[in-house]
């Protein structure tokens, strides 16, 4: 592997390696590491090939940028790639802390790091909602300063959900595709749009589908394959390649869960974690499950709802602009934290009450002023409706050092001895 | 009393001498956060506009059951004061989206600080960018907002009353700048902590009563000989500072702050509401157009053009860029704005600070070693 320059191509090389691993030991399960790989190898011959990169973010709808033949890349997902390398991430985040605060968010941190360290490449376009956070809303108008004169657009998101809500951002998609035409130089062709976003439909189906039977004791799946399952929808939600990895999830889970299986061996404890979950290392799932029979359902990484499922052969602009703006409220964490806290604490209620958790878990990420702000009003009113006892407990879910892996298994220890 | 001293008195503590008067003649006080909120919509109502400020707060042992240290200490304070019961005298208060913090503070009062009396909590929803758009949206929100006051008070809020307010505001905007412009003069004839007590007293008092202040202070400070034993002329950038105090061990060093680009002090009145035919409009117009704060998006370039105008308006040798810790806005903005100045040549010290001055010695350290670096 290439040491020194681009960390895209690293992160390909990487997925590429534990594609061909899974191939050999693992032929069976090829279908969920297929799609990443060939992705990441586009996405890092995209200066090669002349495919137009936009840099986004976890809560913006990927749907608009496959509809105009641009590939979205979610700079927390290249962190949470880059993490599972220690060095990497760490390294990305040292160099960002010469320039920024420490207290922004490493996923943040990361990519500034890399592009002063010369370790990617500039991308076209980036784009960012101004929701769910102040560290995601000043970062990527830094990071389109650092490459200057890169194309930058904020879509608005305003702070309550409703009708007017979804217009207004309908609104801000519209000047987007506008703004996505001039930089790409291609004319939005609508009948694409509609596809792309009945695709989208078609993969949250079978991915809410999937869910749905994760609800079942025993849980069917293990806790990483949902934790990642809601990042390929970050990234390849419009896509035909979605539809056939949701439509296989469907299937091998309903499989196990048909047979009143377990994915994880026999569970004991059910933990609803309420906000973020650790992925430096996955490992550390892996122990909860052997140790103590803990699934851990990301409560937050799960899709509640296809805003998307009206978008049919007949939809206008205007209609599939307005479905798109409502998800934008939709994608996890924006949904939560993206307004009053009443939308975190009733999902999390909700969520802890249709998984029949044993606790949960407030994992909090260090960076996440918002969401540290109501932890406690969110754990008592856990205690006092659900009667759950909850661990807040302080991580950063891309930095290792904050809480490191043994740190983190002390911790539990302790909780799940008190449970 | 001079018309500083008066002032000074009223912005050195919460519950001041003018809000004192003001509840005894059984008025409304009803505080807020952010100066993205219309303060004219709550005068028009004939009800006091009061800016949430927890001066002298040193401790959040309360708050702090509720927040996390990374959230400001600004927050904390305002809560901390908030579960003391030292906003007692507020009717109301309203918070808006002005950050990660602010926004929660919203969600924390609603939930642990009670009211055995009528009290509207309110959350004005603020956009954070700039288009005919997103002008339209906080003008609907404005109007949801006078409309949510009246019923709350029960008080008509009229055009003319409205068109009277932004009259009113718009002159303290005028005296104010007024003031500022004085402080371009080679011996400015009012400090920046002086200056400072003057702009945090505007927010805590009824505006006839403090544009009387003003004219009398302008008087005042006209016939003053002017500063001229500084070493330095300096500009404070940067997140909420509203502590004179801090601003005073500048200056006892020898920087004179001369302008500023806060939101207790110039951010807040340099440009006046342009009144039309809908006056909700303008204020939006007005309020989301104002030097911006850079949680507003599509703006460094405004940002940094404010910052420069007043760097040669006011002959300033170096810019102080200070903001509260855990700050992401204020934080990530010195990235942009502090590279940006020096590449302009404009000599620059950041400094990171709690809502609360504790030890100074490290901050009388890092200025004097500014003003050694910048020849003063």
């Amino acid at each position: 592997m290439e040491k020194k320059g681009n960390l895209l191509e690293q992160i390909a090389d990487l997925d590429t390696a534990r594609r061909n691993h899974i191939a050999e030991k693992y032929p069976e399960m090829l279908w969920r590491f297929e799609m990443t790989a060939k992705y990441y190898q586009r996405v890092a011959k995209a200066k090669e090939t002349g495919e137009h990169l936009a840099w986004t973010n976890f809560a913006m709808v990927p749907e608009v940028f496959w509809a105009m033949d641009i590939i979205p890349v979610v700079v927390e997902g290249i962190c949470s790639l880059t993490c599972q390398t220690p060095q990497q991430a760490t390294k990305y985040i040292d160099v960002a802390e010469v320039f920024v605060p420490d207290y922004l968010c490493s996923a943040n941190k990361t990519a500034i790091g890399a592009i002063h360290a010369g370790a990617v490449p500039p991308p076209d376009i980036m784009v960012n909602p101004s929701a769910p956070c102040d560290s995601g809303l000043m970062t990527y108008p830094l990071l389109a300063e650092l490459y200057k004169n890169m194309s930058y657009f904020c879509i608005d998101v305003p702070y309550f959900r409703d009708e007017r809500a979804y217009q207004y951002i309908a609104g801000e998609l519209r000047q987007l595709m506008s703004f996505l035409e001039e930089k790409t130089g291609r004319k939005l062709d609508l009948d694409k749009l509609r596809q792309t976003v009945q695709n989208s439909s078609v993969a949250h189906d079978w991915m809410l589908r999937g869910w749905k039977l994760t609800e079942a004791i025993p849980c069917p799946v293990r806790s990483t394959d949902m934790i990642q399952d809601s990042g390929l929808l970050m990234i390849f939600a419009g896509t035909p390649e979605l539809i056939d990895y949701a439509k296989m999830r469907y299937q091998t889970t309903k499989e196990t869960a048909d047979k009143k299986e377990s994915g994880i061996g026999e569970e004991k404890i059910r933990l609803v974690w309420t906000y973020g979950v650790p992925v430096y290392d996955y490992s550390f799932y892996r122990w909860l499950e052997r140790e103590y029979g803990a699934i851990s359902i990301p409560g937050q990484n799960i899709f509640d709802v296809n805003v998307l499922a009206d978008i049919d052969d007949n939809s206008d602009y205007d209609t599939i602009l307005r479905a798109l703006a409502e998800k934008v409220t939709f994608m996890p964490m924006s949904r939560e934290c993206g307004g009053p806290w009443e939308y975190f604490v009733d999902r999390t209620l909700d969520i802890c009450k249709r998984y029949k958790a044993d606790a949960a878990i407030f994992g909090g990420h260090i960076a996440c002023k918002h969401s540290w702000a109501i932890a406690q009003l969110v754990k008592a009113r856990l205690y006092d409706e659900l009667g759950i006892p909850a661990l807040n407990i302080e991580l950063d879910v891309f930095d290792p050092r904050m809480t490191d892996l043994d740190t983190l298994k002390a911790k539990f220890d302790d909780f799940l001895a008190m449970l | 009393m001079s018309a500083l001293q008066e002032l000074t008195n009223i912005s050195s503590t919460v519950f001041n001498p003018a809000i004192k008067s003001w509840k005894e003649a059984g008025n409304k006080v009803a505080g807020y956060v952010c100066t993205y909120v219309p303060e004219e919509i709550i005068y028009a109502a004939g009800i006091l506009p009061y800016r949430l400020r927890p001066a002298g707060c040193t401790e959040t042992t309360e708050a702090d059951v509720y927040l996390h240290h990374i959230n400001c200490s600004y927050v904390r304070s305002c809560l901390e004061y908030g579960l003391g019961g030292n906003f007692e005298f507020l009717d109301g208060l309203v918070f808006d989206n002005g950050c990660d913090h602010s926004r929660r503070l919203y969600d924390l009062w609603r939930e642990t600080v009670h009211y055995d009396r009528p009290f509207m909590l309110y959350f004005l929803q603020v956009p954070h960018k700039v288009t005919d758009e997103s002008i339209a949206f906080f003008r609907d929100d404005i109007a949801k907002f006078k409309d949510d006051i009246e019923k709350h008070f029960g008080v008509e809020i009229t055009e003319s009353k409205l068109r009277n307010a932004i009259a009113v505001y718009n002159e303290t905007r005028s005296l104010l700048k007024r003031i500022y412009d004085l402080r371009q003069r080679e011996r400015p004839p009012i400090s920046g902590a002086e200056c400072l007590n003057v702009v945090v007293a505007g927010t805590a008092t009824p505006k006839d009563e403090y544009n009387q202040l003003l004219k009398r202070l302008l008087e005042e400070i006209q016939q003053r000989e002017g500063i001229s034993n500084y070493r330095a002329r300096l500009m404070i950038v940067g997140s909420l500072l509203d502590d004179p105090a801090y601003v005073n061990i500048i200056e006892e060093l020898g920087g004179l702050v001369v302008t500023d680009g806060l939101c207790f002090g110039s951010r807040c009145f340099w440009k006046p509401v342009e009144s039309g035919d809908d006056l909700l409009l303008d204020l939006a117009k007005s309020y989301l157009e104002h030097p911006p704060c850079p949680r507003m998006v599509n703006t460094p370039s405004k940002r940094l053009d404010f910052v420069r105008d007043m760097v040669e308006m006011f002959e300033v040798d170096g810019i102080i860029f200070e903001h509260i810790r855990y700050c992401d806005i204020w934080g990530g903005e010195y990235y942009f704005l502090g590279n940006k100045l020096k590449e302009l040549g404009i000599p620059v010290l950041a400094l990171e600070k709690e809502y609360a001055i504790g030890s100074t010695e490290q901050l009388r350290t890092r200025v004097e070693a500014f003003l050694e670096t910048i020849g003063g």
